[in-house]
């Protein structure tokens, strides 16, 4: 892959890589950081990626993957993770998200977060599960039943919002 | 969640998100068709996780703005191109320190205590100078509102 085709497939995919980012970091800052990191770590290293070895996004996706848990396992020891209901009072980025989505990010946050990347890879990135599960590094015949699970937690959380009762 | 009467039909819930998906072999694919065919539970089940897969689809969970993405990785090549320019510079300025100290010390028109007094002018000035750097850098990595704009 020519690098500026890299480039361009890098902005198309940032705002993708940003919202898997947050799922796992629970920050939507930290998660821009990281996305720009792997830019700049894909960019210094073209060559990493082997075309023969699959398609570049669910490799770059990977690659975010990677960064945000090491960035995770870092902070881990001195901050608390609250959860995502901080991103619904996040000032800048936070705004991107529109006002509708707030209760589906709200319902995502109370997933965990294996649950929560399984659900942002399959319906929101329209990855397949034989990709998925090589981001995550999951046995493909796991998908399914664990995506399923998922989703009935989310369906579930959904529709105590609207019936609280 | 729905518990079919079946239990031969014990996996259906789980073929469902399959059958959504597109991932299903051609003989799932017909069982669930079949199962989905006479299980009305089962038909409203898949019809809530289409509503689902779509909303999510539909949502924005990051910031999709390509300007922005393609503005941070022009962030990124600026980056490295200043980190490089500051090391030039920081090395082209020591060197042109280190030939300076050399020439001062061994220049034979001044006597000891000449070197001595300008000497000590010079690195108590830049002991100041470090000082103030140094002051500087420790408030702005501190400061917790200089990203706010006023």
């Amino acid at each position: 892959m020519k690098k500026s085709e890299m480039r361009q497939e890098l902005i198309n995919l940032g705002g993708g890589a940003h919202a898997l980012a947050i799922q796992i970091l629970e920050n939507p800052q930290d998660a821009a950081d990281v996305v720009q990191d792997a830019f700049a770590k894909v960019l210094s290293r073209p060559r990493a990626y082997d075309q023969d070895r699959g398609p570049f996004k669910p490799w770059f996706l990977r690659v975010v993957r990677n960064r945000s848990i090491d960035l995770l396992r870092s902070r881990r020891p001195v901050e608390t993770v609250d959860g995502l209901a901080t991103l619904a009072v996040a000032p800048d980025q936070a705004m991107e998200i529109a006002q509708r989505d707030e209760e589906l990010q709200r319902a995502l946050s109370e997933l965990s977060s294996g649950q929560r990347q399984i659900i942002l890879l399959r319906d929101y990135l329209d990855l397949s599960y034989a990709q998925i599960a090589d981001v995550l590094g999951i046995a493909p015949g796991t998908v399914m039943s664990r995506l399923h699970r998922a989703r009935l937690a989310l369906k579930e959380i959904l529709e105590s919002y609207n019936d609280p009762t | 969640m729905i518990q079919p009467e079946n239990p031969a039909e014990a996996h259906i819930n789980e073929l469902l998100s399959g059958y959504i998906d597109g991932e299903l072999t051609q003989q799932d694919w017909q069982r669930v068709d079949v199962h989905l065919a006479h299980c009305r539970q089962c038909a409203d089940n898949l019809s809530d996780l289409r509503a689902l897969r779509k909303r999510m689809g539909q949502a924005q969970l990051g910031n999709s703005n390509t300007d922005h993405w393609r503005e941070k990785m022009e962030d990124t090549g600026v980056k490295i191109s200043r980190g490089i320019g500051w090391i030039l510079l920081i090395c082209g300025i020591l060197a042109v320190i280190g030939i300076g100290v050399v020439g001062f010390l061994t220049t034979s028109s001044m006597g000891g205590w000449e070197k001595l007094i300008i000497g000590s002018a010079y690195i108590g000035l830049g002991a100041l100078l470090i000082s103030v750097v140094r002051q500087r850098l420790i408030e702005r990595k501190s400061d917790r509102y200089k990203d706010v704009e006023i």
